[in-house]
This record gives structure tokens, sequence and C-alpha cells, in this order.
């Protein structure tokens, strides 16, 4: 058992580099292995260490910070709700997001690249926010949360529709784009703030684990433990809230991710969350920026958005969970 | 020593318990028994703090448990709710190991002695084998057995049930009380289960407590509990109370009137 874990600790860390290798030298210009690691490290101004060092290298960083944070965020919703379908998204925070740059979009303040994350981040905590309201009348109750957040997920996507029903076409494109995920538009600045809310998020998450596995066991359970539950609910459903806000409003409504990640890494390590979290920040760190540059090469010169990636891949993969599961039955 | 005075509470706005005064030595086995409703899971989560009385005190030993921080109340009364909520496929022993949480430090990372003590209650449990399967793939007996080996891993002096054998077979029933016997004679633990089965309350208990709408209707020793007048009023069927020939104890029969 803990062999298992261990092999998968230096597999995920060995993953990731070999994910930010392949990242670093693939794409529409080709660039070999030796001239990437060469411009990566001299101060020269050549085009290819340009590519590399302003465009590959940011966009990569920003996949893998925003990766780690949706998969632990979604890990986290999970086991605050006690859910296994919690994730960003059932919440209302990715419907949130939306409808905050549907909004920049609409009215034409989208072309500063700076507005459009600040609505899409007010947009997602707006969400939170309304879920959080509904939801503390019933004691954060997980179905009431759940479902409060179903319900503003529904709500947020129909202004979304109402939206772009009476705004031009070419609005729409641009919005629609940004809504499905991709990682070709961010600004440069959003990075070290996107990274800083992440990374240090995903760092509380990871060490105060333990907690969210009393809190995972129940109200009644973790009560007599002697845990504060209502103040520990509160504080990591805030931080959970503000990674998984932090990171659509960088790169729109990436899917699949907060709720994959966790499923998967339950299978290697179990469902503690001491092993549980820093896996899935990994798995998400990895897999991200690899569907990422999938996106880049797999159509190239045509980027797709990433969201399509992410979601075919956990399409194929909740279906084979689902068929696999009914063998064992 | 607890003790209860003057308590009202429940769940919501409106108190259930009215006006409940007990005090229960140490080392007793107390048996809580009553009709469905009656208000003895309200009665035993107020006593953990997991409700908040509208009215009334509760004492541990002379202090207030109002006055004492969640952490070390959790550290003198622990509780087992039910039913296990469904819950991540943890593995027993991982399961088994929240419950040191009371003393974990700051960032609640388990020590080496939580370790220890959680080996010795695998051991004590007889669940060695267990250790490592995952707490969902257990039977219904032995994952109450899981559960008691958690309340237990809390090393509180009071530990309270909730119902420790509903849904049990007589065999897995028996075998749970056993394990609350031992606790209770060979660890000192006092124990307070509601129970509905009211054979076994009255072999195993000490004292019984009987729960009628929220108000204590009589408490005292199994042969002053269980007697037809009390038990018909608060059940509201009719039944025949008679002595077990082997403990001596009385049992208790419904019947139907023809």
């Amino acid at each position: 058992m803990k062999s298992k874990i261990l092999f998968i600790y230096i597999c995920l860390p060995l993953s990731l580099a070999v994910v930010f290798v392949f990242s670093l030298i693939s794409g529409s210009s080709d660039i070999s292995f030796i001239e990437v690691f060469k411009s990566l490290f001299s101060d020269g101004i050549s085009d290819n260490a340009l590519i590399i060092k302003s465009i590959r290298l940011p966009r990569i960083i920003m996949a893998m910070t925003v990766g780690a944070g949706l998969a632990v965020s979604g890990c986290i919703f999970q086991a605050v709700l006690k859910n296994p379908l919690a994730e960003p998204f059932t919440l209302g925070i990715s419907g949130g997001a939306s409808f905050g740059a549907a909004i920049a979009f609409v009215f034409g303040l989208a072309s500063n690249l700076f507005v459009l994350p600040l609505f899409a981040f007010s947009g997602s905590l707006l969400a939170v926010f309304i879920v959080y309201i509904l939801s503390m009348k019933k004691r954060f109750d997980s179905n009431s949360m759940l479902l409060s957040g179903v319900i503003i997920s529904y709500v947020f996507s129909s202004a979304v529709m109402l939206l772009f029903a009476i705004s031009d076409a070419s609005r729409m494109q641009a919005a629609f784009m940004w809504m499905i995920g991709n990682f070709s538009s961010f600004d440069e600045r959003l990075l070290p703030m996107v990274a800083l809310i992440n990374i240090s998020g995903v760092i509380i998450l990871c060490l105060i684990a333990n907690i969210i596995n009393v809190i995972s066991m129940g109200s009644d359970k973790s009560k007599s433990l002697g845990l504060n539950v209502n103040a520990a609910i509160k504080i990591v459903f805030i931080i959970a809230s503000f990674i998984a806000a932090a990171s659509a409003s960088a790169c729109g409504v990436i899917g699949f991710v907060g709720l994959m990640s966790p499923h998967i890494m339950r299978r290697f390590v179990g469902a503690n969350h001491i092993y549980l979290i820093p896996s899935s920040a990994l798995f998400g760190a990895i897999f991200l920026p690899f569907c990422d540059t999938i996106s880049r090469i797999i159509a190239a010169p045509v980027i797709l958005p990433v969201g399509v990636i992410t979601n075919m891949a956990g399409g194929v993969f909740f279906i084979t969970l689902l068929l696999k599961g009914r063998n064992n039955a | 020593m607890l003790e209860i005075k003057n308590l009202y509470g429940g769940y919501g706005d409106t108190d259930i318990l009215k006006d409940i005064n007990i005090s229960i030595k140490k080392g007793s086995f107390c048996g809580l028994i009553g009709r469905n409703g009656a208000g003895k899971s309200a009665l035993l989560k107020t006593i953990c703090s997991l409700l908040k009385p509208s009215k009334g005190e509760i004492f541990i030993d002379g202090q207030n448990t109002a006055a004492l921080s969640k952490i070390d109340l959790a550290k003198k009364i622990a509780f087992m709710p039910q039913t296990l909520e469904p819950s991540f496929d943890f593995t027993v022993k991982e399961f088994l190991t929240f419950a040191r949480f009371p003393y974990m430090g700051i960032f609640k990372i388990p020590s080496k002695k939580d370790d220890e003590a959680i080996d010795k209650i695998l051991d004590f449990m007889d669940l060695k084998n267990f250790a490592q399967k995952s707490i969902n793939e257990l039977s219904g007996g032995e994952r109450q057995k899981v559960s008691i080996a958690q309340i237990i891993a809390q090393d509180a002096d009071i530990l309270i049930f909730d119902e420790p054998t509903a849904h049990l077979d007589i065999g897995a029933q028996y075998a749970i009380l056993q394990i609350l016997k031992d606790l209770n004679e060979n660890l000192c633990k006092t124990i307070i289960a509601s129970l509905h089965d009211l054979n076994s309350a009255g072999e195993f208990c000490k004292e019984l407590i009987l729960l009628d709408d929220g108000q204590i209707k009589k408490h005292g020793s199994a042969e002053e509990v269980l007697n037809y007048q009390d038990i018909e009023e608060a059940y509201q069927t009719r039944v025949i109370v008679k002595t077990n020939p082997i403990s001596n104890k009385p049992y208790v029969i419904p019947v139907i009137i023809p």
C-alpha cells in the first residue's frame, strides 16, 4: 500500500518534467530540443528565444498552475460536500465566470485583456456568494449547496444566452471561444497573480489535509472530534472558490479537470486527503499542459481551445469508468 | 460523573426535551430507552454538544461543558452516530486515525504515538486483518465494530452510542453489546447507549432511563424500569414482563389482545 503511494509520487513529478519539456519543444514553429534549452538559458533575443520564453513558457506555467488549482478545488469540493460530482462547474463558479466574461464581451470591454479576467473573477465570486447565502440557512448541508450551485449555473447560463441574443455576432464568437476555455489569449500580467493565488491556496489545502479528512466524515462526527466544523468548512470553501475563480478568470471554463483528477488519483493513492490533494494537484499540473499542447499541435496551425480536448478526454474517461464499474458489479 | 440539570432543547425552535435532570455515575453502563421520537437521539446529541440546549446545563466531573473548548470536550466525551455516513474509501486504519484528531498538533498530522494507539485498538478489537480494507467494503456488523473502534481511539472517558445495534442480526447485536460491556468493565469507560431492544438493554445495562415524550419517565435498575405499567404507557403497546430464568433479569414481550 505505502509502496504504491511512493511509486505514484515518483511517477508524477517525472511525468510533470516530461510534459514540461514536451510542451516546450512542440509547436507550429519547429524548434529542436537543444535549441529550446539554449534559448531558455541564454540572454539572446533570437526569434526562437522569444517564442520559447515569452510565448510557450508562460503558457505552460499558466496551464500547470491552473491545472493544479482546478484539480485541488474539485478535490476539496468533493470532500466538503461529500459528493463525487462536486466541482467548480456544479457549484456555479464556472457559470458565474462565464456570466462575468459575457458581460465584458457584450459591452465591448473585453479588448482590454485585464478587464475581462476581472469581470470573470467577480462573476465567479458572485456565484459563490449566492450559493453561500442560499445554503447558509440549511447550515451548509451538502445537498442544498449542490442544488443551489446547479440552480445558479442554470440562471447564469440563461443570462449568458440572453446577452448573446441581444449582442452582435462578432463579439459572440470571441466570447464563445473564451467560454470553452483556452490559453491562447491571457494577459501575461495575470500569470503572477493566478500563480500566487493557486500555488498558495494549494499549499494551504495540502497542509490542512487531515482537517479535510475529518470534515468529509460528516458534521456530527467531525463536531464530536472537536473540530469547529462550520468555520473550517467556510475557510476551506473560500480558499477552493478563490482558486477556481482565479483559474476561470485567466483561461475561461475548462471542464473535467476538477472533476476527473481527484477521481483518478483516488484509485491510485486512496481516499486519504493527505496523499490525495498533492497527487491531484500534480495530476492536474500534468494533464492540463499536456492537453493544451495537444490542442496546439493536433490541427496545427489552427489552435483548438483546450476545453474541447479536456472535455473529450473527460467524456471518454467517464464512459470507461462506467463500463468498468458495470463489469465489477 | 455526568450531571444534567433542567435541560430543555431539541433540533429547531421547539423543545423536544423538557426539564431533563439526570446524574450518571462514572463507570456506569446506562441504557436509554423509549419510543421512536421520544427524544433519545436529541438527548444524546445535546449531551455531546452537537445540539445546543435552549435551557439548562451539563456538567462533566463538575465542569460545565458549555465552558469547555471543543477540543477539550472531545477528549472527555465521544459520540457514535446511528449510522456511518457514506464516505470515501478510507481504509479502516485511516478511519481510526481520524479519531486522534483532538490530540494532533496544529497541522493535524498523526504522530507515532497516534499510530501505536491505533495498532493497539486494532488488536483489542480483533480488527488487525481489516486494517487496510476499505470501510465501504465491510458488512453491517463489521462497520459497527470499526465505528466502535474509532470511538475507543478517541480516548474519552464517556462514550455515547446512538442505537449501536440498529439493523443488526441478534448475533451481531449481542457481539456489539458484549464489546460495550467489556469497555465498561475492563477499561472503566462510562457508557450511555440508546437501545430499541428492551431485553438486551435489561441484560447488559447497569441502569436504564425510560424517556417518554421528551421527559424522563423512569430512571433506575432494569427491574425498576422494565415494569409493564411504565412500558405500556411509554410505548403504547400491551406487554407482559417475565423474568429470564438464567440471568434473573426482566424481559418484555408485546402481546396482542384478541
